[in-house]
C-alpha cells in the first residue's frame, strides 16, 4: 500500500520513476541492437518491472508494469494492452514474493528474473506464434528463450544492485518527506 | 491487498478490451502513438547517435589494419574492374538502344526516395520491426515500401509525425507478392522466423511448371496491393516440388539486403495505386 502512496504523493518520485522506465526502454532499444556482438538481448525492461515488484510491493509493481506496458504497446505497432496486460500481472505477482524478501539476497531475485523472462517468452510465443500456426516450440525455445533468458538472468545480476540502490534512496526521499510533515 | 487486487482485476478487463478493440482498428491509436513519439523519438536519434559515434570509433581503428591489407587486394581489383567496366559500358549502350526500341523507358526503379535512419529496433528476437526517424512531417505515409542495399527491407506499418514503424520482410509475419524476373511467374515470399537465421526467406504458392529455378532474381510481383513492381527481393534457391500434391513447388530466397547490419535505410515515396482496396 505504501508503494502506491508513495508514487502518487510525491511528483519528484512519480518523475524519478518515470525517468528510469524511459532511460530502460532507451536502453533497450537503441543501445542493446547497436552492438553487433549480442545477438540476443537482456529484457531491461521486464528487470526492471519484476525487481521494482519485488523490492516494494505489489502495488508498485502494477504501477511500473501499467506504465512500461503501456510503452512497449504504443510503440510497438500492436494491439494496445498486449504487454501491459502481461506487465502489470508480472508486477502484481512478485509483489507478493515481497515477503521472502531481505536486502542483500540474490538468489531469489535470479531465480525470479529467469521465471518471469520463461513465462513473458513464453507468452510472446503462445499469442503471436502459435495462434498463426508456428509449432515447433522447441526450436523458438533453443534459439531465442533459452538464450535470452541467460542473458537477462546475468544481466539482472549486475542490475539489480543499482536497482535496489535506486529503490533504497527512493524509500529515504519517502522518510525524510514523512517526518518533515509531522 | 483487496483494493490492489481489484485494481488489477480491472486493468486486466480493461486491457483485454483495449486488445480486442485496437486489434480490430489499429488508427484509433495513433494519436497516443503520436504524443509519445514526441518525448521518445528525439531520445532515442540522440542516443542512437553518441552510441553510433562511439562505435564507429571503436571499429574504425580495429579496421585500419585489415584495411591496410585489404588495399593491396583492392588494387588488383580495381585493374580488373576497369577492363570490365569498359565491356559493360558497351553493352549498356546497346541496352539503351534496345531499350528505347521496346518503349521500356518507363522501368521501374524510378522511384522518388527518401532517406532514412533507423533509430529503434523491437525489442526482444522475436519480431524484425524497427522505427525510422522520419514521419508524416516528411511526406511518409502507411504502406511505402523501404529498400536498402539494393534490395526490399520492408513496408511502413505505421506513422506518426516525426517517426515511422517498418515491418521487415523477414518478420515472421510479413508476405510478399513477388514473381521471377525472367519468366514472370507469381510466388509468395514470406518471412520465417526459424529460416532467417539461416539467412532465408519462404518461397512458396508456385505451381509445378512455373519457370522459376536456383538463381533467379525474385522481384516484387505488379499484382501486389501494397508492394510496386520490379523491386528486389533476392535469389532462389533450393526450389523443389512438394511431395505432398507434386502440384506446387516452394524452395528459398536469399535476400540482397542486409538485415543485420541495417542502419540506413531509403523509403519509396511512391505509393502503389491498386485501385479500390482489394485483398490480396
Amino acid at each position: 500500500m505504501r508503494g502506491l502512496i508513495g508514487m502518487n504523493s510525491s511528483l519528484k518520485q512519480i518523475i524519478i520513476n518515470l525517468c528510469l522506465i524511459i532511460l530502460a526502454y532507451t536502453v533497450q532499444t537503441c543501445v542493446f541492437p547497436l552492438m553487433p556482438f549480442l545477438s540476443v538481448y537482456p529484457n531491461l525492461m521486464l528487470i526492471l518491472i519484476f525487481s521494482f515488484g519485488f523490492i516494494r510491493g505489489s502495488n508498485s509493481g502494477i504501477w511500473y508494469g501499467l506504465v512500461a506496458g503501456i510503452l512497449m504497446d504504443l510503440s510497438s505497432g500492436g494491439p494496445l494492452g498486449f504487454h501491459t496486460l502481461f506487465f502489470i500481472w508480472m508486477g502484481y505477482i512478485n509483489g507478493i514474493c515481497t515477503k521472502y524478501y531481505y536486502e542483500d539476497y540474490i538468489t531469489l531475485p535470479l531465480v525470479l528474473s529467469a521465471l518471469n523472462e520463461l513465462a513473458y517468452n513464453f507468452y510472446l510465443y503462445v499469442f503471436s506464434f502459435l495462434i498463426r500456426g508456428r509449432t515447433g516450440f522447441g526450436y523458438y525455445l533453443m534459439n531465442i528463450i533459452i538464450p535470452e533468458t541467460v542473458f537477462t538472468v546475468v544481466t539482472t545480476l549486475v542490475v539489480y544492485r543499482l536497482f535496489l540502490f535506486i529503490s533504497r534512496k527512493l524509500e529515504e526521499m519517502e522518510k525524510r518527506r514523512d517526518t518533515t510533515i509531522v | 491487498m483487496k483494493n490492489t487486487r481489484y485494481f488489477l482485476i480491472g486493468l486486466s478487463i480493461l486491457c483485454i478490451c483495449l486488445i480486442g478493440i485496437t486489434s480490430l482498428k489499429g488508427s484509433l491509436l495513433n494519436p497516443l502513438r503520436n504524443a509519445v513519439g514526441y518525448v521518445l523519438v528525439p531520445v532515442q536519434s540522440g542516443v542512437n547517435a553518441v552510441g553510433g559515434s562511439i562505435y564507429k570509433e571503436v571499429s574504425s581503428m580495429k579496421k585500419l589494419k585489415s584495411a591496410l591489407a585489404e588495399n593491396e587486394q583492392l588494387k588488383a581489383r580495381v585493374d580488373e574492374l576497369t577492363e570490365e567496366n569498359t565491356r559493360l559500358r558497351a553493352e549498356q549502350l546497346e541496352l539503351e538502344r534496345l531499350r528505347d526500341l521496346y518503349e521500356l523507358d518507363t522501368q521501374y526503379m524510378q522511384y522518388n526516395k527518401v532517406g532514412a535512419r533507423i533509430i529503434a529496433k523491437e525489442s526482444g528476437s522475436w519480431f524484425s520491426v524497427f522505427r525510422i526517424d522520419k514521419g508524416a512531417d516528411d511526406g511518409i505515409r502507411e504502406n511505402m515500401n523501404v529498400i536498402a542495399g539494393g534490395g526490399l527491407v520492408g513496408i511502413v506499418t505505421d506513422v506518426g509525425a516525426n517517426y515511422a514503424t517498418v515491418r521487415s520482410i523477414i518478420d515472421d509475419s510479413s508476405q510478399v507478392s513477388a514473381m521471377a524476373q525472367q519468366s514472370c511467374d507469381t510466388c509468395i515470399v514470406s518471412g520465417d522466423l526459424k529460416l532467417f537465421n539461416e539467412g532465408r526467406l519462404r518461397l512458396g504458392y508456385m505451381e509445378k511448371d512455373d519457370d522459376i529455378k536456383d538463381g533467379d532474381m525474385i522481384v516484387t510481383s505488379n499484382i501486389s496491393g501494397k508492394f510496386l513492381p520490379g523491386i528486389l527481393i533476392g535469389y532462389a534457391t533450393g526450389i523443389t516440388v512438394d511431395y505432398s500434391d507434386n502440384l506446387t513447388k516452394s524452395g528459398y530466397v536469399i535476400p540482397v539486403a542486409q538485415f543485420d547490419r541495417l542502419q540506413e535505410v531509403l523509403v519509396i515515396t511512391d505509393l502503389k495505386d491498386a485501385g479500390p482496396d482489394w485483398n490480396e
